[in-house]
């Protein structure tokens, strides 16, 4: 990443404030919408897990300028979905529903630089959980 | 922030690697294999793999093919072989199968029965036997390969048969996205990027992952990326080459003398132990090397090779040839003083000596010899016994490098070499593969029977041994076979006695083909199969045919048997096998053979096809006997067809070829046709009767049998009774009907003619079922029996449409006593097979008023009223 998209991520998601449990909702709505069959993954309360992914979305968003913090806050949460048995085709989706949520609760301060710079963090952040992800499953089993 | 902390991701891969995981754990795979472009990353991903397998407590293995190893069988699978080479029997002979079971063996005690993950790394580079040790370890599951193929590279056929048998995932690798790319620099640099150096970097790399490496290497190397309050900068402009090489070569450039003949002695012989490279370099400029990303270095395996091939290519590339030389001399000595030149050691050594131009030692070029026959790759066994000096050369070698010679198609050579190696000493069993081989090569590749008699009539007399003396009769016989003597040679075969499995299979090769050729077709088809069976037990053997041959003789005897769809069946599992394993004789006879079956069956222009194909495959292996047997086909083919111009030029193509008496009646066919063809049909009688002549000669009888009826059913004179002769003297079905059809032509028996185009259908030779009952057609029409005249005129139309443009005179006599038109006749079949006038009316671009015109006229003169007596004047549909 550039660090004008870094910033990019980071003050677009300041400009979310209030509303992020209207993301979260938002992109809980994209994502079964895109996939049904991912509903059955998530079993706890959806209510707590909206506000861990908030959480977690928020502590990623601050840490994207320091990759050794990043690294290790999302190598472990890779790893952690690789025993959800979440299967490298689901990041895709995750990411397009996260776009679109964000493109709805921003209107028109989503432009196409935004739309970029959060597709790049979360390639990069997708890459990371993804070798977490590897490191944590013995494969064979 | 320093170099050493560079760790190089690997990004965008994890679908790939997910695959892999799946294929391995689902038992049911024997492998993946990645495709992709240079640098695109194949290497990196199958490491990776290999890597997570590992971690998951899998054995692995690896193995790389590349320009060195590929020089000697086996070269890169070196490591896997327990005790080097495995041993030679007396005779000189390899015992390959008994090597590559030793070796599983060894692989599975090694890793205590686990499967092992073996990355096979551009395999496309990999020498035939190591290919065919992979094969055979991942057919079982002792390995699950994971192989890597250069795009553009020749994809070995052990990728291709795995992937047919669906046991192999197939990965497309394809260059990184800008997003992609983004994060591997992120990642790679461990921090942000300043946005015009990305640019720069995603302009000239265009996201190949490779380039991206070097040039970003490069450019830390040369200070031209450097990092300020945690972002990386370029400012300098990267190199701006968009040759890969050149940027390897740059990055080369800048070393010292000291790393760059590190560099050089490993791109020629790696891997080198770490243990060597120690002494002899100090241990900061290997420190250096690493850090540089140019090797890499594993302490625990004391095994030290370059970071990537492309490396390889451009250093050995840029160093001069004496100097490479050296260095592979030095690196042989070195070698052989240490590890005493045995087993694996001792393949190595003979690589570098034979990639310096030097001499390595003749014991171990016979061996990758043999194993290089083994694997039937006949050019690098070529290749390894022409590196014997010439007075070390013994018979097995000799024979080995003739028989190589006579399969490329060098006949003239392979003459020299087996001559020469009846002159050395050997066993009598050296010395009768040697004559056998000799005498084929004069038989089918110098096309001079009788020369072949005489080295069979020579090596008979110094020969003392029984069941040795009975093998070379049973080859006398086969040269009289293929010569054109089928009776001779069924008479010489009388004479053998034993019963020993070698001899059964030489037997079979001459015997199942005379059998047919001479009307015994059942017992042709035994024969065959316990040849094919026999020869099969026998394993691999030198001096006899390929075992598919018994396979050629068994779709042969069938045809003859009009057994059609049989043949065919097995024409085409057969041309598998021969195509996969590359044995272009055999590759030949199949094509061909199933442009026979065709032209029985009818389909004209699918036998064209075939004929053509295996006369292309014979030229491009230098048969010219097989070859003239295709030019023959093809232009029968083609005459049928009523393609007059194509069926002369394939005959002057043959007779530019020298003579070739196997099944020599059987090619003048091709001339009688032609003639009819060429609307000389007086000609073609006469050629008709006078090959027929030879055929009855020489014994040749379903070849009789096809000459006569084809001359009665293109009008020639009547032979109907020499045809229920050759029928009583032969169990063929097919013989026996063309004896009743030519009996039923001879009486105008309309009923008969009738039978013997049901008789020809149910034979699945459509063509002559068409003619049948076109004639058949002809004499209902005759006797006034009009409504049976119009129904087989009907199923002659409908089987011809089925004979893929064929034109051959008994399909055109036109039929007065069905008195309907052309248009009539086209209009009343659609409209007997239910078709609505206005679909006929759409189909023939008529009006709907024009098609209704046609069928009441037809109907007048059919003395039907409507179309509901159609069907029923037709006499019923076929």
């Amino acid at each position: 990443m550039t660090p004008e998209e870094i910033s990019l991520v980071q003050s677009s998601f300041e400009r979310v404030g209030a509303a992020l449990p209207a993301l979260t909702t938002r992109f809980y709505q994209e994502l079964f919408r895109r996939d049904p069959a991912l509903r059955p993954l998530f079993t706890t309360d959806m209510a707590e897990q909206k506000v861990r992914f908030a959480t977690k979305l928020t502590e990623i968003v601050h840490t994207l300028p320091h990759l050794d913090d990043l690294l290790i806050h999302t190598r472990a949460l890779g790893a952690r979905h690789a025993g959800y048995g979440v299967k490298v085709a689901d990041y895709q989706k995750v990411g397009d529903s996260l776009l679109d949520a964000l493109a709805a609760i921003l209107g028109e301060d989503m432009d196409e630089q935004t739309r970029q710079a959060w597709a790049r963090a979360y390639n990069l952040v997708s890459e990371i959980m993804l070798e977490g992800a590897a490191a944590a499953r013995p494969i064979g089993t | 922030m320093t170099i050493t902390a560079l760790r190089w991701p690997i990004v965008g891969r994890r679908p790939e690697l997910e695959l892999f995981e799946r294929a391995l754990a689902s038992g049911q795979q024997a492998g993946i294999v990645i495709h992709g472009r240079a640098g695109v990353g194949k290497t990196r991903l199958a490491d990776e793999c290999r890597q997570q397998a590992e971690t998951a407590g899998h054995p692995t293995e690896r193995v790389a093919g590349s320009r060195t190893t590929a020089l000697l069988p086996l070269g890169a699978v070196a490591v896997l072989l327990a005790d080097g080479f495995g041993n030679t029997d007396p005779d000189g002979r390899l015992d390959s199968a008994a090597l590559f079971a030793q070796t599983r063996r060894a692989l599975q005690q090694r890793h205590r029965g686990q499967r092992v993950v073996m990355v096979a790394d551009d395999v496309s580079l990999l020498d035939s036997a190591s290919l065919a040790l992979l094969g055979y370890l991942a057919a079982d599951g002792t390995i699950f390969l994971i192989a890597t193929v250069r795009t553009g590279e020749p994809v070995p056929d052990l990728v291709t048969t795995l992937w047919r048998d669906g046991r192999l995932e197939r990965v497309d690798l394809s260059d990184l996205s800008r997003a992609q790319l983004d994060t591997l620099l992120h990642l790679a640099l461990g921090g942000p990027i300043e946005a015009g150096a990305g640019r720069e970097f995603w302009e000239i790399t265009r996201g190949n992952p490779l380039y991206a490496r070097e040039l970003v290497l490069g450019a830390l190397d040369s200070g031209a990326l450097v990092e300020r309050s945690g972002v990386w900068h370029l400012d300098d402009h990267v190199p701006s080459t968009t040759r890969l090489a050149d940027l390897v070569e740059q990055r080369i450039g800048h070393l010292d003398n000291e790393a760059r003949a590190v560099l050089e002695l490993l791109a020629l012989c790696e891997p080198l132990e770490l243990s060597y490279l120690e002494a002899i370099v100090p241990a900061d400029v290997l420190e250096s090397l690493e850090r540089a990303g140019l090797v890499t270095i594993a302490i625990e395996a004391d095994d030290v090779r370059l970071a990537h091939p492309l490396h390889g290519k451009v250093i050995r590339g840029a160093t001069p040839r004496s100097r490479a030389r050296a260095i592979l001399l030095s690196q042989a000595d070195r070698l052989e003083t240490t590890q005493h030149g045995a087993g694996v050691a001792a393949l190595r050594i003979a690589v570098w000596r034979l990639d310096a131009g030097g001499r390595p030692d003749p014991a171990t070029l016979i061996r990758g010899a043999h194993l290089a026959r083994y694997a039937h790759d006949f050019r690098v066994v070529r290749r390894l016994i022409e590196a014997v000096p010439g007075d070390q050369l013994d018979a097995a070698a000799a024979l080995l490098l003739g028989e190589a010679l006579y399969e490329i198609g060098d006949f003239a050579a392979a003459e020299r070499v087996l001559a020469r190696g009846q002159e050395l000493q050997s066993s009598e069993r050296m010395a009768l593969r040697l004559a056998v081989t000799r005498a084929k090569n004069a038989q089918w590749g110098l096309c001079e029977p009788d020369a072949a008699l005489a080295i069979n009539a020579q090596a008979r007399s110094a020969i003392s041994t029984e069941s040795l003396a009975e093998e070379l009769i049973a080859d006398e016989a086969s040269v009289l076979m293929f010569s054109g003597h089928p009776e001779r040679a069924l008479a010489v075969l009388e004479r053998i006695s034993g019963t020993d499995r070698r001899t059964r299979v030489v037997r079979a090769i001459a015997g199942a083909p005379a059998l047919a050729v001479t009307g015994r077709t059942a017992d042709a088809v035994r024969t065959a199969e316990a040849g094919y069976a026999d020869h099969v037990a026998l394993g691999e053997e030198l001096a006899i045919a390929h075992p598919a041959m018994h396979l050629v003789n068994q779709v042969f005897a069938l045809a003859e048997a009009g057994r059609l769809a049989e043949a065919e069946q097995l024409a085409s599992a057969g041309a598998e096998i021969v195509a996969t394993n590359r044995i272009p004789i055999a590759q030949i006879f199949f094509a061909a053979n199933r442009g026979r079956v065709a032209t029985l069956q009818g389909q004209l222009a699918t036998a064209r096809r075939y004929y053509a194909e295996a006369a292309g495959l014979a030229e491009a292996s230098h048969f010219a006997g097989p070859r003239r047997l295709a030019l023959s086909g093809l232009a029968l083919a083609c005459a049928m067809l009523g393609d007059a111009q194509a069926a002369a030029a394939a005959l002057a193509e043959r007779d530019s070829g020298p003579a070739f008496g196997f099944r020599g009646p059987e090619q003048q066919l091709a001339d009688a046709w032609a003639a009819l063809a060429a609307r000389q049909p007086a000609e073609a009688a006469e050629r008709f009767k006078r090959a027929a002549g030879q055929a009855a000669s020489t014994g040749h009888l379903t070849a009789e049998s096809w000459l006569l009826h084809d001359m009665m059913r293109t009008g020639g004179q009547d032979a109907s009774s020499r045809l229920a002769e050759l029928s009583g003297l032969s169990d063929s079905p097919l013989v026996a009907a063309r004896a009743r059809h030519a009996a039923a032509i001879q009486a105008s028996d309309a009923e008969a003619l009738a039978a013997a185009a049901s008789d020809f259908e149910a034979m699945g030779a459509l063509l002559l079922a068409a003619e049948a009952w076109s004639g058949a057609a002809e004499s209902f029409s005759q006797a006034g029996d009009r409504r049976a005249a119009t129904a087989a005129l009907r199923r002659s139309d409908g089987l011809a449409a089925k004979c893929e443009g064929a034109a051959t005179p008994a399909l055109f006599h036109e039929n007065p006593a069905v008195p309907l038109s052309e248009r009539e006749r086209e209009i009343v079949m659609l409209a007997a097979d239910g078709m609505p006038s206005q679909d006929i009316a759409d189909r023939l671009f008529l009006s709907v008023r024009t098609v209704n015109n046609h069928l009441q006229h037809a109907y007048a003169k059919l003395g039907i009223s409507s179309r509901a007596g159609l069907a029923e004047a037709l006499g019923g549909t076929s």
